[in-house]
């Protein structure tokens, strides 16, 4: 079978290259850059929602995006059980589209932070990380104003199995060292009940590659290929 | 300053008298209030170089004498062929008024400008550098709301660009205090073809002019000839001359370009900056030698009833004029509508070598094309300073405090210490290119997608060494520059300027200009670096406390890395491997951190530059390079050697044992030894088992190496041979102190 992707540019997406760049040469999976109008979830098995600044996140993050008739098609992709992927600001528009549980607030430091960070696998059932080991600790790099993860429902969210990640230190430890951005029992990444769809701050495309890794790591290529083979299974 | 009147209307304009008797001669008629503003703004200094260009003239043509270069000064960026099909293009550009004033958005609407310096190249911009300069942060609020807002503005619009910002340097002088210096540089990366499709001139007539992005509002206007004025108090009032930024928009005008270019269509292309339509208008049909009729009322404006002079002189951001081919207009319009960028054909291009701008049946302006764009230049006079000989002439004081304290301070001084806190607010990694994070290396380090190619680039001055000596100070921050980019394994390809000095109306202000460019001049020539763009700004004096900057003539290097393989980064990478020192240590402290630190003194004799050692210094490092020897190399800069070895150490954990017994001279003080600036040098890490043929090849290229320790697990570094007894400093301590300070300073 092909596996056909759609990464989707929002006016002001910015990381909508890098990641078309990692999916289509990195990982080797056929994937379209589709502007946000002209989206058709029934021509795509996935779609990866990129980094950036849609529309400018002048309003709030994510919330113009949340909007756009791109988020409907993409909703009949998540009933439909297809994954979906947000990444930053994919992440805070699937929020605020309430396909994510939760928001994104500005970061306690009230800074913008670039830099690598560990973060902590707490579920491998999910449509993007089904190939990681739990407990395992990733290494990837952050690059975010407004990631502060906060969700009223903690518990709930805990019961259901639908935090995904937490930053860490090096040894999986949770601390408060480790939280970039004051996040909510340092939550970096949820999914839904379904576990179909994901949505992270941190940048996978950007630790998919050994020599943008100021250690050597791959570790974002993971997501790319628990994507892969979750497609594969959901067919067969 | 003059007035000039048009039927009753006056307007006061920054023409000299000679200016506006020569624009009455040529066009024989009362000029209308509209082409006065024109010409008020065209040859302000800041769009006419009027008193910098017989200067620059002096630096070699970068075009003619290098076959790598493709666009070199006089266009909007230089670029240059760096094989397999691919070009780069950058340049630098102050925007120190506007930041002086509102630092946010002056230091987000630099970074839009530089932006579309680059796009109008027909490349993509994938690269922000931002040398800063500001007034000491300890005790003074308003620098640490100017670094705090500076940081902030370039932050917000590069991050939301997705360009990376992944260079810069950051310099505190008192000097910088109410004047700061805020100088923004951008690379472009695209194909040869591309490049080629987006000259900056509109050579064919018949073609369309169109304009896309931002509507043309009232901020902004005269916001020229504010940049080419000393600050004054009255500067405050000056507040709706700063221009507001939009990243958003920004955004979305590099991608309707770039997806415009690739139609085919695009014949010619301009960004919207200083001296607005006016400027961009009159370059595009007086380089091209056409002429072009403009219809005033199809330019949309932020607000209704703006008239002619607010339109043809506005400044507003985040606008792009097309020089779009007939056939291929409705094509070109398809992408800007996808995009949504706001945009109208305002006219079209005809041969008759005249600017023509209608505003219903009146034509308001109808200028000779060339008349904007050639203007006059004027000779200044230079002088040097009567306060040199005494400042030359002051000697190192002998150190009241130990030498380990002295480090200490150095590395916790905030011209050397951490500046984390800068770059972490600034996404350096969005493109997928940063190879080399902030921090890590001496310049940053983008890869080519595609190709086995890497791109480093630096920005730097040093402007205590330029306040003493303008020519070799100027001579300084090239060898530093480059040296930061050969120590990332790359070789300097190409320079850019940006010379940031005060009122070339006054003497000893030229005077730092012209010795400064002789400077670059000289060294360029020899090392064999073209000159592919600069960008002067003067007047950089506040006038209420009477004070000018000191020189700051910013440098960017460029430079290519051949293969992954290649790259070298500046931390110490294993115990037991050893330390050398390349180049000669001199008695050479004027102007140094050192001095400046502990002794509140800026005099001294600065570092003198010789071309020859340098030059054999680099090629020496080449060679070693070629044969694999050099594990970990980083430039001597400020506060000297000890200095460039403890941030050596920091990244890894490791430490040094030194021992100069064998290698300082005899008349030198140690204090005088370990915290020389002079320039040129670097510090390697090697293989013991290489020593032999680096003393080999030194010898051969008679360059001074000297073995000057080994690096150990022990996180400290011991130097042993010293006049007075040996030292201990531990590096834990050392680095607390290295990267607390600036937080320390902004966060509490």
């Amino acid at each position: 079978m092909t596996i056909k992707i759609a990464c989707i540019q929002f006016p002001g997406s910015n990381c909508d290259l890098d990641t078309m760049h990692v999916l289509n040469n990195v990982i080797g999976i056929e994937t379209h850059l589709i502007w946000h109008n002209q989206f058709k979830e029934s021509e795509f098995d996935g779609c990866v929602l990129p980094g950036g600044f849609s529309f400018g996140d002048y309003l709030r993050s994510g919330i113009i995006a949340a909007h756009s008739p791109a988020i409907e098609e993409a909703r009949v992709m998540l009933k439909d059980g297809r994954p979906i992927i947000g990444i930053c600001n994919g992440f805070q528009i699937l929020t605020e589209a309430q396909f994510l549980p939760g928001a994104l607030l500005g970061n306690d430091s009230l800074k913008f932070v670039c830099k690598w960070v560990n973060i902590k696998v707490e579920n491998t059932n999910t449509a993007f990380t089904n190939k990681m080991i739990t407990s395992s600790v990733l290494k990837i790099p952050i690059a975010h104003g407004e990631g502060r993860y906060f969700s009223e429902n903690l518990k709930e969210l805990e019961d259901n199995d639908q935090v995904v990640f937490r930053y860490s230190n090096e040894s999986g430890e949770i601390t408060n060292e480790s939280n970039p951005n004051g996040s909510l029992d340092n939550i970096a990444g949820v999914c839904n009940l379904e576990q179909n769809c994901v949505g992270l701050m941190p940048h996978p495309e950007r630790a998919s590659e050994s020599i943008l890794s100021p250690t050597g790591t791959t570790h974002g290529r993971l997501f790319f290929e628990s994507m892969i083979e979750f497609i594969k299974r959901r067919v067969s | 300053m003059p007035r000039v009147e048009n039927k009753g209307d006056e307007l006061t304009v920054d023409l000299t008298e000679k200016e506006i008797k020569q624009i009455q001669d040529l066009l024989k008629r009362p000029p209308s209030l509209t082409e006065w503003g024109m010409f008020d703004v065209m040859h302000s200094e800041h769009c006419s170089y009027k008193s910098s260009r017989p200067k620059l003239k002096t630096f070699e043509n970068a075009e003619e004498n290098y076959d790598y270069v493709l666009a070199g000064p006089g266009e909007d960026a230089g670029v240059i062929d760096i094989g397999d099909g691919y070009c780069l293009a950058f340049r630098i550009e102050s925007h120190n008024h506007p930041s002086a004033i509102e630092p946010y958005h002056g230091a987000a609407t630099g970074i839009g400008g530089i932006i579309r310096d680059i796009l109008c190249m027909g490349v993509r911009p994938i690269a922000l550098l931002d040398p800063l300069r500001f007034g000491p942060l300890k005790n003074n609020p308003h620098s640490q709301w100017l670094f705090k807002y500076v940081v902030k503005g370039i932050a917000d619009y590069g991050n939301c660009t997705g360009i990376p910002t992944i260079g810069g340097e950051v310099e505190f002088d008192k000097s910088f205090e109410n004047n700061c210096l805020v100088n923004v540089a951008c690379i472009g990366l695209g194909t040869i073809e591309d490049f080629k499709h987006a000259p900056s001139r509109a050579y064919n007539p018949g073609d369309y002019i169109v304009l896309m992005g931002g509507s043309t509002g009232r901020d902004g206007i005269h916001g020229v000839t504010f940049a080419s004025r000393t600050l004054t108090e009255m500067s405050e009032a000056d507040r709706p001359a700063v221009q507001i930024g939009d990243p958003f928009t920004k955004k979305m005008i590099i991608e309707a370009t770039i997806e415009a270019i690739k139609t085919g269509y695009v014949r010619g292309l301009k960004d919207l900056g200083g001296g607005g339509l006016s400027c961009a208008l009159s370059e595009l049909t007086g380089d091209g030698g056409t002429g072009a009729l403009v219809d005033m009322s199809k330019i949309f404006t932020r607000e209704p009833g703006m008239n002619s002079f607010e339109i043809m002189l506005s400044e507003s951001q985040e606008r792009m004029a097309f020089i779009v081919k007939p056939e291929g207009l409705e094509t070109v319009l398809e992408v800007f509508r996808k995009y949504e960028t706001p945009h109208a054909v305002i006219g079209r291009t005809d041969d008759s070598k005249v600017l023509k701008i209608r505003d219903g049946e009146k034509l308001v302006v109808n200028l000779p094309a060339t008349a904007l764009s050639d203007a006059p230049t004027i000779i200044r006079e230079e002088k040097r300073p009567d306060y040199l000989d005494n400042l030359l002439n002051q000697n190192t004081p002998e150190p009241s405090l130990e030498l380990e304290d002295i480090i200490n301070q150095l590395l916790a001084s905030e011209n050397i210490c951490s500046k984390e806190w800068v770059y972490r607010q600034y996404d350096h990694e969005v493109g997928v290119r940063s190879v080399v994070k902030c921090g890590e290396g001496d310049s940053g380090l983008l890869r080519i997608i595609g190709t086995n190619k890497f791109i480093a680039a630096s920005v730097g001055c040093n402007s205590k060494h330029c306040y003493l000596d303008p020519y070799e100070g100027a001579k300084s921050a090239l060898v530093e520059v480059c040296g930061n980019v050969i120590a990332s394994g790359a070789k300097p390809m190409a320079m850019v300027n940006c010379c940031n000095f005060g009122n070339p109306e006054k003497p000893v202000s030229y005077w730092y200009f012209s010795k400064a460019v002789d400077g670059m001049n000289d060294f360029c020539r020899t090392l064999r670096i073209p000159i592919v763009g600069g960008n002067v700004s003067l007047y950089n004096e506040d006038e209420v406390s009477n004070t000018a900057i000191k020189p700051a003539p910013v440098i960017m290097i460029v430079g290519i890395v051949e293969g992954q393989e290649n790259i070298i980064t500046l931390p110490f990478k294993q115990d037991g491997n050893y330390i050398l020192l390349v180049g000669e240590t001199k008695k050479e402290l004027g102007g140094s951190e050192y001095h400046s630190v502990v002794y509140g003194l800026e005099g001294g004799v600065p570092p003198k530059i010789e071309e020859e050692e340098i030059k054999a210094t680099w090629e020496l490092l080449e060679q070693l390079y070629i044969s694999k020897i050099v594990k970990a190399n980083h430039d001597v800069n400020r506060g000297g050697f000890m200095v460039t070895i403890s941030e050596m150490c920091f990244k890894n954990n490791l430490g040094a044992v030194l021992d100069l017994s064998e290698i300082k001279p005899k008349d030198i003080r140690d204090d005088q030894f370990l915290f020389s600036e002079s320039g040129g040098r670097f510090i390697l890490e090697i293989d013991p088992d290489d020593y032999v043929e680096v003393e080999r090849l030194a010898t051969i290229k008679k360059v001074y190496v000297q073995k000057i320790g080994v690096l150990s697990s022990n996180p400290q570094i011991i130097v042993k041979g010293l006049k007075t007894k040996d030292i201990t400093i531990n590096l834990n301590k050392l680095k607390k102190s290295y990267q607390s300070t600036i937080p320390k300073l902004m966060e509490t």
